[in-house]
């Protein structure tokens, strides 16, 4: 009896429970999530708490993605947030064989070539980030403050375009939220609607 | 210098291509043969003059509608034109739906043509006018291609005159333009859902055989989301997903796309009215044909629930109760017909009963105005906890670990195992709680719809759903034929209620994932060990029959199913499910993270800490966080003191906090350390922590 018993109770702590969010909430706790960074380690976002973090996803083969990194607007921005403190993951949801998909090493050597300031590079290519945040497009941002609350969703900036001329005059989303975010005040722009490529999932 | 020559050459025969090509000016891009044309050879002041932009993408590619749903761009066009005239927004062609994966965008695969309106002046004072456009637009496949073009186009003025070049070009175009909107619209937004109603007649709607809404602005709806077509007395209606977090939308107006009979398909221009809701009142997708119709006629839907009813006997949940009931009538071959006969009928009674409980909460929860579909019960993690205990309890028992007969603890349990009619009827009410988390996924679509119903039809479809549970049952009381078919009663019996027991831990397993996500991991943890313990004290109980013995068991047995309650209750009120929510905003939540550097600033500057260090895997951490740490007295009792807290997370290796951990000679993780304010030594604090040591720690600065 004792065995049925053992055994019935085996079976139910066994069972392991996986969460199924999708989507964030501007205003509300963004959700935890654990991924492999390009040297292996794994990083959790838990690791962050009681710093601002920023997280782009990024694909360097796509083309609004070239627009913000050949013209050095990413690496600007990068630079100039984290020397603020904010934690900045850049994150590759692109699955093994879709656009985008590297390896750690290589995601490594891309950040060399471009001279990008990202914290971290997390490798995601099942995607679990990218859809426990309902990541759409490359790039597609979130800034999450000290406290692990969401600020900002969606596009970079406001000029839907692969030109790099559009940079000229747009607004940096991003870096408006962080510095309200900075100065104490209510970001004013929270939620836009994200430009870009698709993010490449897997199917 | 050959080379500049022929370039040279090549810009000539351009520009000389430029005039004779005036009302046509072609791009070729990469992936693109785009076309600028005018609908004029020659224009006339104080008009409108149609420009059209038309993209030939090469084989397998797409491009972009207005709004290109979740990723994709639409077309940028800036425009340089003579003073006094101006171009209109582009009109773009009814889009498709173009899934990617998990995501879905709006565009063509194929050629498209958007329409541009250019406003003549009303004194054009030139003979002929030049419009220059350059263009940006993208085109995908599954990689993304961005284009650009340049267009030129010369116009000669006078009396305006249709160019017979490009007419084939614009009619085309227009017919693949929606109509515009003859229809009224109202669009109710909540935050995960919304629902678009066309103010459609009856006979308009018969027509329909499937319709699709194309918002042209963000945070309508969730592109990838199916769109569930429905008919109400209003009209036609479509309930839509939203994204949680979506934008809110500027303006709900789009494209509604409509099938009609022999692969019509039509499309219309509508601009809904935006009304913002706390929630929808959502008929469920209708099963089977009642879409099309105007509705189930009463006595369809009345036999669809029947036969639902009679399906829900088979399910993993129900089919062990009710065998066992099926059992004790085999076995009890002394019973009198009469006798089944009135078990048969109490045991409906009992069904009938709990489902009438249920659904009179649900019809007054409704009249209350909250929003509750089937399997409200399931929203409540302390029923669904209680629900988890019954299933485990209920498989347990089949697996032999309880003698059936002489009774269980559980709840429902030792009602349903009396003898004579009342035992059946609460094997009936048993059979129906049972059936509940079954229901939920299986029977909501038919029960929601039987809910939007006036509510005696809801009552008569409960009713034959609950008398379809019923019926096997009652047949087998009445038939003396089906009770003589019935195997013989033997050894097998107790082999297959062996059996049993799997589908009902596997609706346990599944009840504990839906209780997981209510109340998060740790709730779930706790939970499970008050099932373990429970079990054991119903094993304590049957070790013997002495009162010292029965007296602990029963001590256990109340304990645990008392921490149920006490471990639920503060979750309760959270929100987001994951955590309880005080300790959200608490001190432990925004604790900062531990760093030997982090807290050598903190003591230099006079700041009292408490640093501890806890890892997920760590049970005794998670419950000293659960029983001392994240507990509102002592978030007060910190707050109250100034004390900042950090938290190292030992979760993964971490060489910092090994070194910590190895200072104060300790081999892991819980690790508690109090620095009163001013001092650099730490207080180190036991293992097993309580709310009042915490208090005395803060204020004797000693343990």
């Amino acid at each position: 009896m004792l065995n049925k018993l053992g055994f019935t109770l085996i079976i139910i702590i066994t069972l392991s429970i996986a969460s199924i969010a999708n989507g964030v909430e501007v205003g509300k706790k963004a959700p935890g999530f654990k991924a492999v960074d390009t040297k292996g380690n794994i990083v959790s976002l838990s690791d962050f708490i009681g710093k601002p973090v920023v997280l782009e996803w990024t694909n360097h083969d796509c083309p609004y993605v070239r627009k913000h990194y050949t013209s050095g607007n990413m690496q600007r921005t990068q630079s100039t947030l984290t020397e603020e403190g904010v934690v900045w993951l850049s994150i590759i949801s692109s699955a093994e064989e879709e656009q985008g998909y590297v390896s750690g090493m290589e995601a490594d050597k891309l950040t060399a070539s471009r001279g990008a300031y990202p914290s971290n590079v997390l490798l995601d290519p099942k995607g679990n980030v990218g859809r426990l945040y309902a990541a759409r497009t490359t790039p597609h941002m979130f800034l999450i403050d000290e406290k692990g609350i969401l600020q900002y969703q969606g596009a970079i900036d406001d000029k839907p375009s692969a030109r790099p001329a559009s940079l000229k005059g747009a607004t940096n989303y991003v870096k408006a939220a962080w510095t309200s975010l900075k100065a104490g005040e209510k970001v004013s722009v929270t939620n836009t609607k994200p430009y870009g490529c698709s993010v490449k999932y897997g199917h | 210098m050959r080379n500049l020559l022929s370039s040279i050459g090549l810009i000539c025969l351009l520009a000389l291509a430029g005039t004779v090509q005036a009302q046509r000016s072609v791009v070729e891009e990469t992936h693109t043969k785009a076309t600028l044309a005018s609908e004029m050879s020659i224009i006339g002041a104080d008009e409108v003059v149609w420009l059209a932009l038309s993209y030939e993408p090469i084989a397998g590619w797409h491009t972009y509608w207005q709004n290109p749903g979740d990723s994709g761009m639409q077309t940028n066009i800036s425009w340089e034109l003579p003073t006094g005239f101006n171009a209109g927004k582009a009109l773009y062609p009814v889009p498709d739906t173009l899934p990617v994966g998990p995501l879905t965008n709006y565009g063509y695969n194929g050629t498209s043509t958007l329409l541009v309106p250019l406003y003549t002046p009303e004194n054009i004072t030139t003979k002929s006018i030049k419009i220059k456009a350059s263009a940006e637009w993208l085109i995908c496949e599954i990689e993304c291609v961005p284009q650009f073009g340049e267009f030129e186009l010369e116009l000669p003025v006078g009396k305006s005159t249709p160019s017979s070049e490009n007419a084939s070009l614009f009619a085309e175009a227009r017919q693949k333009m929606p109509e515009p909107a003859f229809w009224d619209a109202e669009i109710e937004i909540a935050p995960e859902a919304s629902k678009l109603t066309v103010f459609m007649a009856s006979e308009e709607i018969e027509t329909v055989e499937n319709a699709y809404y194309f918002p042209a602005y963000e945070g309508v709806l969730d592109y990838a989301e199916a769109q569930i077509v429905n008919i109400s007395d209003d009209g036609l209606v479509l309930n839509l997903k939203r994204l949680k977090g979506s934008l809110a939308p500027e303006s709900a107006a789009g494209i509604l796309k409509l099938n009609l009979p022999n692969g019509k398909v039509t499309a219309v221009q509508i601009d809904p009215a935006l009304k913002v809701v706390d929630a929808i009142r959502t008929p469920m997708p209708l099963p089977e044909a009642a879409s099309a119709e105007e509705g189930l006629p009463v006595w369809q839907a009345a036999l669809f629930a029947l036969l639902g009813g009679i399906i829900l006997n088979l399910m993993p949940c129900v089919f062990p109760v009710l065998s066992l009931k099926a059992f004790s009538f085999l076995a009890a071959g002394s019973m009198t017909k009469s006798e089944r006969k009135r078990e048969g009928w109490a045991y409906t009674f009992g069904i009938l009963a709990s489902f009438g409980v249920i659904v009179g909460i649900l019809l007054a929860l409704r009249a209350g105005g909250s929003v509750v579909g089937w399997g409200f019960q399931l929203q409540e993690p302390i029923f669904v906890a209680f629900m988890v205990l019954l299933m485990v309890l209920v498989s347990l028992s089949l697996a032999g670990m309880f003698d059936i007969q002489t009774g269980l603890e559980g709840a429902g349990q030792s009602l349903a195992s009396q003898e004579g009619s009342k035992g059946a009827f609460f094997t009936g009410v048993l059979a129906t709680l049972v059936a509940t988390p079954c229901t939920a996924p299986f029977m909501a679509p038919a029960i929601g719809y039987a809910l939007t119903q006036p509510i005696y039809v809801a009552l008569l479809v409960f009713f034959m759903l609950g008398f379809g549970l019923a019926l096997p049952f009652l047949v087998l009381s009445y038939s003396d034929r089906i009770a003589k078919a019935m195997p013989r009663p033997g050894a097998w019996m107790e082999t297959f209620k062996q059996g049993l027991a799997f589908p009902m831990l596997a609706t346990a397993a599944w009840l504990l994932f839906v209780f997981n996500n209510e109340a998060g991991s740790i709730a779930m943890l706790f939970l499970i060990f008050a099932i373990i313990t429970v079990v054991f004290a119903i094993w304590l109980w049957q070790q013997g029959d002495g009162k010292i013995l029965r007296t602990i068991a029963a001590a256990f047995g109340i304990l645990a199913i008392a921490s149920v309650f006490w471990n639920v209750e503060p979750q309760h009120e959270t929100e987001t499910g994951e955590t309880a929510s005080k300790i959200n905003d608490s001190k432990f939540a925004n604790a900062g993270t531990f760093s030997n550097a982090a807290l050598t600033d903190l003591t230099n500057e006079g700041t009292p800490v408490f640093a501890y260090f806890t890892a997920d895997w760590c049970i005794t951490c998670k419950v000293n966080e659960r029983v001392a740490l994240h507990r509102e007295e002592t978030i007060k009792l910190f707050d109250d003191k100034g004390i900042t807290v950090l938290k190292g997370d030992y979760t993964n290796r971490d060489a910092e906090i090994a070194g910590v951990l190895s200072k104060y000679q300790r081999a892991g993780v819980p690790l508690y350390l109090y620095f009163p304010k001013g001092q650099k030594e730490a207080i180190v604090l036991p293992e097993v922590l309580t709310p009042g040591l915490l208090k005395e720690m803060v204020e004797t600065n000693r343990i």
